[in-house]
């Protein structure tokens, strides 16, 4: 349910990192996300840089709600949060250029990985936002990752408002960055913009990324547990065992 | 009773009514004390199980809140009232953002200093395109101190240096645009529509789901702390205190 395929682009090498499971709308499951961060850890190792992209029509749809459902206790969810976190946090780190094709749609979860990215690419019409509070789910994990690309103004109405925006309002925003005009075109654009990255000089790209991570609090990963912790606290709680039960899967 | 402010509730929204619309609900300390008993009684609602899920701030008549109340800052008799006013006003806001539920700005119309520090607060807002926002405080010699965290906090550092520093005022598409506000519409008339439109999506979130979120924006953002809000209250108080400001004040009263 996650592929990396090696693309040739300019010179450079790329690995498209790409969520395979179309049938379901990419939605993530634990054995996804795990396989994400061991996909993400791997790649910058042999490869100039890295494209997250989702098969199918669209990006991801978040998590795989049906798993949780059927999972009172909560501990889906946790695995699903916490990989979800460990996804976000990983792609931070790499020195290596990571952009995100986030093409159609990115939701709940499927929008907390934009997060991620250095750079991110998705078409004007895609649907973007996290409608989790409806859920009875705290889109808390995502806080800090969402309040590096946008204001934090933005981001509090971002998690607490359960709306979706599109990728015009998106790139507004600073949530996306670059827009091409039909969804099919989003790949192609990431992947053009990862080689002209990764053909900039690799220690500067790295010392430049790594400053900067260090000015937003990325490299002490204290905001990341705060804002874990946080969604966590309610997995398996009474309000969320209740909504999720509501959900019409 | 509280007179100056009022708290009502209607099912899950309850609403928060600055009410003293003869004087545009300008900051006074005796409107600011209604404000803490209202706040006093929905901190009280907001742990029962029927708990309201979204807080409506907003002001009786034309205005939203126009700034502070010139009789109260111009010192005349009582040099320790704009001190008091200024520490009131930051408590209120400091409780406003603390609320476990999402605080939501009905901004009718003129959101000015103080009164527009309060929709920097809110944790989402609305307003018109002919509302009449800003912080004019540097152009009445003023220092805009207590609603500067809010301000960063809202639309970032950047941009607030650019607002504070500039003064003066704006429309309520402008301040949309800068991202003081969250949403705007034309004209007054659609404002209702719209932020009932936001309190029925905002209530469809699970409250605990919400209030978690909250409480962690607020401490990714430094919302809890209350000691540099009074530190700002004070600053601010002793630049009202300068003899230019004064001044200025004075001019401004006639």
């Amino acid at each position: 349910m996650i592929r990396t395929e090696t693309i040739e682009r300019d010179g450079r090498s790329i690995a498209a990192v790409l969520l395979d499971r179309p049938e379901k709308r990419n939605a993530l499951t634990p054995c996804m996300l795990e396989a994400l961060c061991e996909a993400l850890e791997e790649a910058p190792k042999t490869h100039d840089a890295v494209v997250l992209g989702g098969e199918g029509k669209l990006f991801c749809a978040g998590f795989d709600l049906s798993l949780c459902k059927d999972d009172p206790s909560g501990g889906v969810m946790r695995e699903l949060l916490t990989g979800l976190s460990r996804a976000c946090a990983i792609m931070r780190r790499t020195e290596k250029p990571v952009v995100i094709a986030a093409h159609g749609a990115a939701i709940a979860g499927g929008c907390a990985l934009l997060g991620g990215g250095d750079v991110v690419v998705s078409d004007a019409s895609a649907k973007l936002g996290y409608p989790v509070t409806k859920i009875g789910v705290s889109p808390a994990v995502s806080a800090p990752f969402l309040s590096y690309n946008v204001t934090r103004g933005t981001s509090r109405e971002m998690l607490l408002l359960p709306e979706l925006i599109s990728g015009e309002a998106a790139k507004a925003r600073g949530l996306v960055h670059e827009l091409v005009e039909t969804r099919e075109g989003v790949r192609e654009k990431a992947l053009s913009i990862a080689a002209g990255l990764a053909g900039k000089p690799p220690h500067a790209y790295a010392a430049t990324k790594g400053l900067l991570n260090r000015l937003e609090g990325t490299d002490d990963g204290e905001a990341f547990r705060l804002a874990l912790e946080a969604s966590l606290a309610l997995t398996g709680g009474e309000e969320e065992q209740r909504m999720l039960a509501a959900l019409d899967l | 009773m509280p007179e100056f402010a009022t708290l009502t509730t209607d099912g899950s929204v309850a609403t928060l009514t600055f009410n003293r619309p003869d004087a545009h609900n300008a900051l006074s300390i005796a409107m600011l004390a209604d404000a803490h008993m209202c706040m006093d009684e929905i901190e009280s609602l907001a742990q029962k199980d029927n708990a309201p899920t979204v807080l409506v701030v907003t002001g009786a008549g034309r205005s939203f809140c126009a700034g502070m109340d010139l009789k109260e800052v111009i010192i005349e008799d009582d040099p320790t009232l704009p001190l008091q006013l200024l520490e009131s006003l930051a408590r209120l806001t400091h409780r406003i953002r603390l609320l476990p539920m999402v605080v939501v700005g009905r901004v009718n119309g003129a959101a000015i200093g103080g009164g527009c520090g309060m929709v920097t607060v809110c944790d989402l807002a609305i307003t018109h395109d002919d509302a009449k926002l800003g912080f004019p405080e540097v152009d009445l010699g003023l220092c805009p101190a207590v609603v500067a965290p809010w301000l960063v906090r809202k639309i970032g550092p950047g941009r607030a240096r650019q607002v504070l520093l500039s003064g003066g005022l704006m429309s309520g598409a402008r301040a949309h645009e800068l991202g003081i506000v969250t949403g705007v519409v034309d004209s007054r008339d659609e404002l209702d529509g719209a932020v009932q439109k936001l309190t029925e999506t905002l209530a469809t979130g699970g409250r605990e789901a919400l209030g978690a979120t909250k409480k962690l924006l607020n401490t990714l953002d430094g919302s809890n702390e209350l000691d540099i809000l009074l530190e700002a209250a004070r600053l601010s108080a002793s630049v009202l205190a300068t003899e230019d400001a004064q001044n200025r004040l004075k001019a401004r009263r006639k």
